[in-house]
This record gives structure tokens, C-alpha cells and sequence, in this order.
């Protein structure tokens, strides 16, 4: 569409009067929109038509339930018939995309409450076929809480949000997972590696689908497979000193009804979690949130008996009570009320790896590897779940924040808490006593150096917590204001990781402030902040996972910005693979995404410049490259596919790129997919025609692989359109075009 | 230094093409990019990728050099470009050679060629070649592209060229040439 005359400077530039332009621009979406969502039903039709593994269905439902949070799933199904019925407002397809990512990030930092569970508890709940016991059998519904869950920031204001989430994890997992950390940790990069490949090698044929199902938009969709990184980077860290995400907030003790002692076990529980061997590390604060469930077994027990203990709980312990009544015997699929348990979404890659082993020798034995659960059961969870979070954790976690503000961060924001601050910084220079106070005589004193973490009470470290409450809390005010005042902090005392820490949190949660999101946010110093948090985790604590999830969130949160952030996020991308944080698969994941970047920068308005179709279209295709080579035909063709989608904007004629090297490069490249995807799918004919080939096959490829017909109808719609709509002289534009090209020829 | 200099017909064909090197500090001329000899295609993809710069920047920028527009972060290399009236665009990748230290993962291959541009370096460090986007770089890169400049419009005036047509002239080639050995 870029005309040979608009790249000149002789033209004067397009008209840049916006509202006309706007108005414009608006009413070309549902055209495109239009066409591209038939061609991808079309496209997604014929292939699952022609392609009758059995395996296909069962792995694309388990993606698109993966790949998409419960109010945005209607939005992006990888089915044809969804995506047909789904089309709605093209506006809402268009911030799907990126708010469908900014979900998957806030989601990922949610509050962890611990399991405490007695022995019988976890005997009754084993029987019913969960082998991890009851913080297995509670951990699925925790990551979304069923309806809105309304949060009051502090200011005042209160906000209702449909995806707010806990973490279960289990009170005995969580020494465990501390005390392997070192030896686990340098793998986990490795481990998320294995994690991609295994996605690939299962999913080859129906990756192929949701992959290259685009946005409405014509924007590149965030693929399924960039998604499962994004979650499993994002789950991969466990919990560290340096800041309190794996921290639990809360600690669900429970027992059941079968216990003989009741109140001696809780009691026994709880002196187990705050004194006893089940005892968290120094580095947590022990005084989190304690919450007493009692797990009535409904078919061998009593209730007027259950409900007499569980009032004598509520006299003992207070509010934070709660009696669950399930059925203790195992459900099958035959039975008449019979729930599938939805799947985790958070497994870490080390759970995925060992889980997705289960599942398969599962499958072999002819048996289906997700457990089932009584409808009773489900709906008696999630009450106790929506219970626990709405009036126990929220309700606490807001008193925490609300006291620590006031009596701490207040207390430094003011005039002589600077005055403090300032005068600890510098009071190396008269006396040498303060050192004196600090086991570590560090700049502080709170910092403990030898083993590097703040004791959980020191001002620092509470106002960490806070800040990272807050963030939970999804009030990003306040949690950016308190990274921000501390952040400098750890600077002065040498805690690098905290120092990095606070930097990367300080600039997502500025990133993820919706109310910044109008004004013009310094950019400048969020890309400062990101650049020195990276550089702290990586050349000061080598810490790869974590570096790779600063880079990762700003790729992600500047992209979805939108604007000249997005040329940022992409020199974040590049940066990763830089520094070479990520191995092969994940190189290409990054390559895409950099492509993702600049295909999403959109043209100023009423201009055709702006855009970095070329740049993205030129990424798209060196990721075709490195798939192909990494043995990916399938992905690579629908990279290729997306480039020449990207190009044909830009380019004069059809897929002809005007410098002969690049030309005779897509030309082999274009080959070589073809080949190798053919030879993939069982045609061991390069050389034959797609006209040879038997019916199945022509369909497939013509579909797959013409690239012709597809680009033609693409570009077909969308220039018409925009010489009418987009601009100012639609008269002056379209005669001019072919007499430019004789005037330069002749 | 490596430079690769396209100039592109207003319909973004390149009209004219030449890869050359340094001859400053005791360069001897000769292109050396950092990529494999089979990937020299790269140097055609981030040219052609820039163009989505040029074509902004030629909005917001009055002049007609205009100076460094774009970088390729992974193989380090620079875009500068300059305007011409009638619509052709002078586009000179420049790419710093590559580190000794970082030699070692170079696809280059000889050792001893690896020491020779790590020499050159070292030498010109004073001069242009050391820093891309420094003062005198742009300066350096202006002078050269108003030399080429003053070349094609000579050129362009000839009877016997069309516009759009590659330029196939040896007197051209050999002062683009002579150009670049005075000024990069």
C-alpha cells in the first residue's frame, strides 16, 4: 500500500487532520477484520478436517483452556466454530491481545497462601484419588476465584476484579523447594527449555492451528506456545529472601472429621508451622494470616457432630474458620454428577516435566490422567475458597498494608525520615559506632551481608512487603511510590538482589498503572530502571531466571503499551537474546516477539509512516529460518506466512522483494518449508506439483502453502479500502500510481 | 569498519550497490561483516528494514542527510541515510569490527585475519572508525554522502540514463569507491 510516491520527500506529507483520519481508520477494521477472520476459520476448518488424529482435539481443548483466562476465552479459541461465533466487536479483538498478556502478568503475582494439612485430612482426600493430598485437590480452583473480588487500595477506593487468584502451596513443599533451590535453580532455564520442546514435539500437528490463528486485527496474535513460556517463566521462580511473592500470606490448617483429637491436632499444627520443624525460613515473616478448616467427610460422618467442633473452633480460634463438606469416596467419569477438575495453570517446569510423565503412562494404561470430582464437592470448594479469600486474606492483607504505611512508610516519606536516611548514609564520617550495631557492619546494620538477606522485621524488609502487597493488591500507585522510596536504599547497603528486585518491581508496576497509562509516563526511566535491574541480577548475583523475568515483563508491558514503547520493547527482546539468557527455542520465541513488537506499531494517524511493517516482516522471516533449521516446518511456514502478511503492505508487487538477495533467500526459504513441512507430513516428493498430489494433500497445501491466493485476498480488501478511506485525495493517489511507474520506466 | 552502500530507486529498487571497508588507520579496504558469507543477505534485510525509519524520518527531519537513523542491535550495524530531491535514497550500513575479545564466537574463521581487524581497531580508535554514532562519524558519513551525491546527480544527468535504471557506470563506481577511501 505504500505507494511508490509516498516514500519520496518531494510529496508533501499526507494530511495529518486526525479526526477525519480516525473516523477513517475505524471503519477499515471490520473489513479486515472481517476477511481475516473467514480466512483463518477456513484455514482452521480444512485442517482439522483433513487431519484425523485422534490426539489433535483433546491437545487443542487443553491449550485453549490453558492459553486463555475464563472472561477472555470466548475471545481466542483455537476451533473454528468459537471462532466463527466469537467475532464480536473488532475494538474488543484488538485489546484482547495485549490485555489477554497484562492478566497473565498480574495473574502471576498472586498472593501464596501455605497447607498445612493433618495426616488424616490428607488420608481422606488421597482416597478420592488426589496423591498430593489436599492442597492438590484445593490448588486449581485457588487460581481463579469464582466471581469479583473487590479490593480496597489505600486511598480508599475500591475495585471489583473477575481474575484475582491464590497459589496453594503445600507447608511441607515449601522447606523442601527452599532447601534444593541452588542445585534446582541453575536448571530451571534448562528445565523451561525442556518444557517448550516437549509442548512441541506433542503438539506438532495442532500447534499448527492456534499459532497461526491471528488477531482480529490482523495483528499477530500471541501464540499458545509464547504464552506457556510467559507462564512458566513467570512460575519458575520460588520463593527468595529478596522479595515476598513466594512468601505465604496466609496458612490453611486443616483436619477432618475423622480425627480423634481435634483441637490438640490444630494446636500441634500450629506450633508445627511457627515453631516446629515445619518452621519457614529466617528470611519470612512468621506472622502471616492462620486459617482453621475443618474437612467433614459427608458419607462416614456425622454433621451434627462435625458442626458441634466446628463451633467450638469458632469459640477457640475466631473468624478465620471454615467447615468443608465433601464426599470421601472417588469419582469416576460415569458418574451422574461428575466435575472435571479444571488443570492447574501455574505448574512450575519442573512439575510440568514430572506431570506431564504421569499423564502419558496414565493415557497408556487406558485411564484418563485428570482426575474427576462430585459436583458437591466443586461447588463446596470454591464457596470455602471465595471465603477464604474474600473475607480472611483480602481483609488482612489491606489491614497489613493500611498499618505498615502508616507506621512505617509514612514515617519515612516525612521530613525527618529523610533527614534519617541521610544522615545514616553519611555517618561513616564522625562515628565509626553505628557499625557497631549490625552483626554485618554494613552501610545499615539491617542488612545482615553474611547471609545476604534484611531480617524480616527491619524497616526495609516491611517496607518491601508492603510495597509488594500492595502490588498483589493490584494498587500500583502506591506499590511503585514504595518500591521507588526504597529502592535506593539497597543500593547504599550493598543488597544487590533486593536492589534489583525493587528496580524491576518498581517499573512493572509503573508499567501496569492503568491511570499512568494516559499521561506521558517517562519512559526514559522505566527503561533506566529495567537497565539497572538487569544488571544487578545478572553481573552482580548472576542470576539468570530472574534477569530473563525483568527483560521478559518489560518486553511484554512496554509492547502492550503501545507507541514508541514498543520500539523499546523490542530492543528489550533483542538485548535478551544478547545476553543469551535463552536457548534455541527460546532465541526463536524472542525472535517472534520482536516481530510482534514492531508489527504492533501502528502508523501515526492519517499518516502512512510509522509503522515498521519491514522490520517486523524481516523478523518474521529469520524466525521462519531458525525454526526451519530447528526442524519445525509447520511453525516456520506460518512465520513465513505472517512475514509475506507483514510485507505486502510494504511491497510493490506480490511477494517480489526488490533487492535481488533478499528475493533469492525468500525464494529458497520458501522452498525449503514447503519441502520439509510435505516431508513431515508423509509426501516424500519435493519436486512433485501440489496438482500431482492426491486430494487430502492439495488441500492441505494449497491451504498451507499458496501463498498467492492468500495474500491477494488480504491485500486485495485493504487497499482498495485505504485508497478510499485513508486518504485525503483518494482522486489524486490512484491515477498517479501507474503513470509514476511509466514516468520512471520510460 | 565494514560499510555496505545501497542507493534506492524511489520504488525501493537498488539502483546501485558496493560493499567496501575502512581505509583509515591501515584498513585495506576490504568489507568484512560480521556475518557468514552465506548470510550476506542480511546486509539487503536491515537495509530494506530501515526504510520504515528513513520514511519516518524524512517527515521530521528537515535536512537532507539524515544522518544515523536506525541500528540492527544484534550485528551491531548502523543505518545513516540522505534524501535526494527527486526521491532516490543513499543508504550506508556501517558496522564497527568485531571485538577481539569477543573474536573467539566470530564466524570469520582465521585467526590471524581475527587479529588483523582487532589491529585495525586499535588503530583507528582515534579516528571515525571507532564509534558510529560519534560526531565525527556523522561528520565523516556527510562528507562522503555529499561527494556520492554530486556523483549521481552528474550521473543521473547523463542522456543515456533513466531514471530508476541501475547505475552501471565504472567512472561512478570507481568514485563512490574513491570516496569512501577519503572520507570512511
Amino acid at each position: 500500500m505504500t505507494s511508490p510516491g509516498d516514500g519520496t520527500p518531494v510529496k508533501p506529507p499526507p494530511s495529518f487532520s486526525p479526526g477525519v483520519a480516525r473516523n477513517a481508520s475505524k471503519s477499515r477494521y471490520p473489513d479486515e477484520h472481517d476477511a481475516t477472520v473467514s480466512l483463518d476459520a477456513e484455514l482452521a476448518e480444512t485442517r482439522t478436517g483433513s487431519s484425523p488424529t485422534s490426539s489433535l482435539p483433546a491437545t487443542t481443548a487443553e491449550l485453549a483452556i490453558r492459553s486463555a483466562s475464563p472472561q477472555s476465552r470466548s475471545g481466542r479459541s483455537s476451533t473454528p466454530q468459537l471462532a466463527r461465533s466469537s467475532i464480536g466487536s473488532p475494538l474488543d479483538g484488538r485489546f484482547d491481545g495485549s490485555e489477554d498478556i497484562r492478566s497473565l502478568i498480574i495473574r502471576a503475582f498472586s498472593p501464596t497462601v501455605a497447607v498445612h494439612a493433618s495426616e488424616d485430612t490428607d488420608e481422606l482426600v488421597r482416597n478420592k484419588g488426589f496423591k498430593g493430598g489436599f492442597s492438590e485437590l484445593i490448588r486449581p480452583f485457588g487460581e481463579t476465584v469464582p466471581g469479583k473480588v473487590v479490593i480496597r487500595d489505600s486511598i480508599g477506593s475500591s475495585r471489583a476484579w473477575e481474575d484475582y487468584g491464590v497459589r496453594f502451596v503445600n507447608l511441607k513443599g515449601f522447606g523442601e523447594a527452599h532447601a534444593g533451590r541452588d542445585p534446582g535453580r541453575d536448571s530451571s532455564l534448562a528445565q523451561m527449555e525442556e518444557v517448550l520442546e516437549k509442548q512441541l514435539d506433542s503438539g506438532e500437528n495442532s500447534l499448527g492451528g492456534p499459532i497461526s490463528s491471528k488477531d482480529v486485527l490482523g495483528l499477530p496474535a500471541t501464540t499458545p506456545l509464547c504464552k506457556l513460556f510467559l507462564r512458566q517463566l513467570l512460575s519458575t521462580t520460588p520463593a527468595a529472601p529478596h522479595e515476598t511473592f513466594g512468601h505465604p500470606v496466609a496458612s490453611v490448617i486443616s483436619i477432618s472429621s475423622r480425627n480423634t483429637a481435634p483441637l490438640e491436632t490444630l494446636r500441634q499444627l500450629y506450633a508445627e508451622s511457627s515453631t516446629g520443624d515445619r518452621r519457614l525460613p529466617d528470611w519470612v515473616q512468621q506472622e502471616y494470616l492462620r486459617y482453621y478448616v475443618l474437612v467433614h467427610d459427608e458419607e462416614r460422618d456425622d454433621i451434627a457432630e462435625s458442626t458441634r467442633l466446628y463451633d467450638q473452633m469458632k469459640r477457640h480460634f475466631g473468624l478465620h474458620c471454615h467447615l468443608l463438606r465433601l464426599r470421601s469416596s472417588q469419582c469416576v467419569v460415569t458418574d451422574d454428577d461428575s466435575t472435571q477438575v479444571p488443570s492447574c495453570e501455574w505448574l512450575s517446569p519442573r512439575e510440568h516435566l514430572s506431570g506431564v510423565g504421569e499423564a502419558q503412562t496414565l493415557v497408556d494404561l487406558g485411564t484418563d490422567g485428570t482426575p474427576y470430582l462430585f459436583d458437591s464437592d466443586v461447588t463446596a470448594i470454591k464457596s470455602f475458597i471465595r471465603e477464604l479469600i474474600v473475607q480472611s486474606v483480602i481483609p488482612f492483607m489491606e489491614n497489613r498494608v493500611a498499618v505498615w504505611n502508616d507506621q512505617v512508610a509514612s514515617r519515612r516519606r516525612g521530613i525527618s525520615g529523610r533527614f534519617m536516611s541521610m544522615s545514616r548514609r553519611w555517618a561513616g564520617f564522625g562515628s565509626s559506632s553505628r557499625s557497631g550495631i549490625g552483626s554485618s557492619g554494613g552501610n545499615s546494620g539491617n542488612y545482615d551481608s553474611t547471609q545476604n538477606f534484611y531480617s524480616p522485621d527491619s524497616p526495609e524488609a516491611i517496607l518491601r512487603k508492603m510495597a509488594d502487597f500492595a502490588f498483589m493488591l493490584r494498587d500500583w500507585k502506591l506499590a511503585a511510590s514504595t518500591y521507588d522510596m526504597i529502592r535506593s536504599d539497597f543500593g547504599n547497603d550493598k543488597a544487590w538482589k533486593y536492589h534489583a528486585g525493587a528496580h524491576e518491581m518498581c517499573a512493572v508496576s509503573m508499567l501496569l498503572n492503568p491511570l499512568a497509562m494516559s499521561a506521558k509516563i517517562k519512559l526514559e526511566s522505566v527503561d533506566q530502571m529495567f537497565e539497572t535491574a538487569c544488571y544487578s541480577y545478572l553481573t552482580r548475583c548472576s542470576d539468570a531466571p530472574h534477569a530473563l523475568r525483568s527483560l521478559t515483563l518489560a518486553v511484554e508491558l512496554l509492547k502492550s503499551r503501545g507507541g514508541s514503547a514498543t520500539e523499546s520493547a523490542a530492543r528489550w527482546a533483542m538485548r535478551v537474546m544478547d545476553f543469551g539468557l535463552v536457548e534455541s527455542i527460546g532465541q526463536i520465541l524472542f525472535m517472534e516477539r520482536v516481530a510482534a513488537c514492531y508489527a504492533s506499531k501502528t502508523p501515526a494517524t492519517g499518516a502512512k509512516w510509522g509503522a515498521r511493517r519491514r522490520k517486523a516482516g524481516m523478523w518474521s522471516i529469520l524466525a521462519a529460518d531458525q525454526w526451519l533449521k530447528a526442524g519445525k516446518p509447520s511453525l516456520a511456514s506460518s512465520c513465513l506466512e505472517e512475514a509475506e502478511r507483514l510485507y505486502a503492505v510494504v511491497l510493490e508487487a506480490d511477494g517480489v522483494f526488490p533487492m535481488p538477495e533478499m528475493q533469492a533467500f525468500v525464494d529458497n526459504l520458501r522452498h525449503a518449508v514447503k519441502v520439509e513441512y510435505l516431508e513431515a507430513r508423509g509426501f516424500d516428493a519435493p519436486d512433485k506439483t501440489p496438482t500431482e498430489e492426491d486430494p487430502i494433500g492439495t488441500e492441505e497445501t494449497s491451504e498451507k502453502l499458496d501463498k498467492r491466493s492468500h495474500r491477494r485476498s488480504l491485500i486485495g480488501l485493504p487497499a482498495t479500502l485505504d485508497a478510499g478511506n485513508l486518504n485525503m485525495s483518494p482522486g489524486a493517489r490512484n491515477p498517479e500510481d501507474p503513470p509514476n511507474d511509466d514516468f520512471e520506466r520510460a | 569498519m565494514s560499510y555496505y552502500f545501497t542507493i534506492l530507486s524511489p520504488t525501493d529498487t537498488p539502483i546501485f550497490n558496493i560493499a567496501f571497508g575502512t581505509s583509515k588507520g591501515g584498513g585495506d579496504g576490504i568489507a568484512r561483516f560480521r556475518f557468514p558469507d552465506t548470510a550476506q543477505y542480511m546486509n539487503q534485510f536491515i537495509i530494506h528494514s530501515s526504510l520504515d525509519i528513513v520514511e519516518e524520518a524524512q517527515w521530521t527531519n528537515g535536512g537532507m542527510y539524515l544522518k544515523h537513523v536506525d541500528t540492527y542491535p544484534p550485528a551491531a550495524a548502523y543505518i545513516s541515510a540522505f534524501l535526494t530531491p527527486s526521491g532516490a535514497r543513499f543508504l550506508l550500513l556501517h558496522q564497527p569490527p568485531q571485538l577481539p575479545s569477543s573474536g573467539s564466537t566470530s564466524t570469520l574463521g582465521a585467526s590471524s585475519l581475527l587479529g588483523a581487524a582487532g589491529s585495525t581497531t586499535r588503530a583507528s580508535s582515534s579516528s571515525v572508525a571507532a564509534n558510529p554514532t560519534s560526531p565525527q562519524t556523522e561528520e565523516a558519513v556527510r562528507q562522503f554522502m555529499n561527494e556520492v551525491y554530486e556523483s549521481y546527480v552528474k550521473t543521473a544527468m547523463s542522456p543515456f540514463y533513466k531514471q530508476g535504471m541501475e547505475i552501471r557506470s565504472p567512472v561512478f563506481r570507481s568514485k563512490i569507491t574513491a570516496a569512501g577511501k577519503k572520507w570512511l
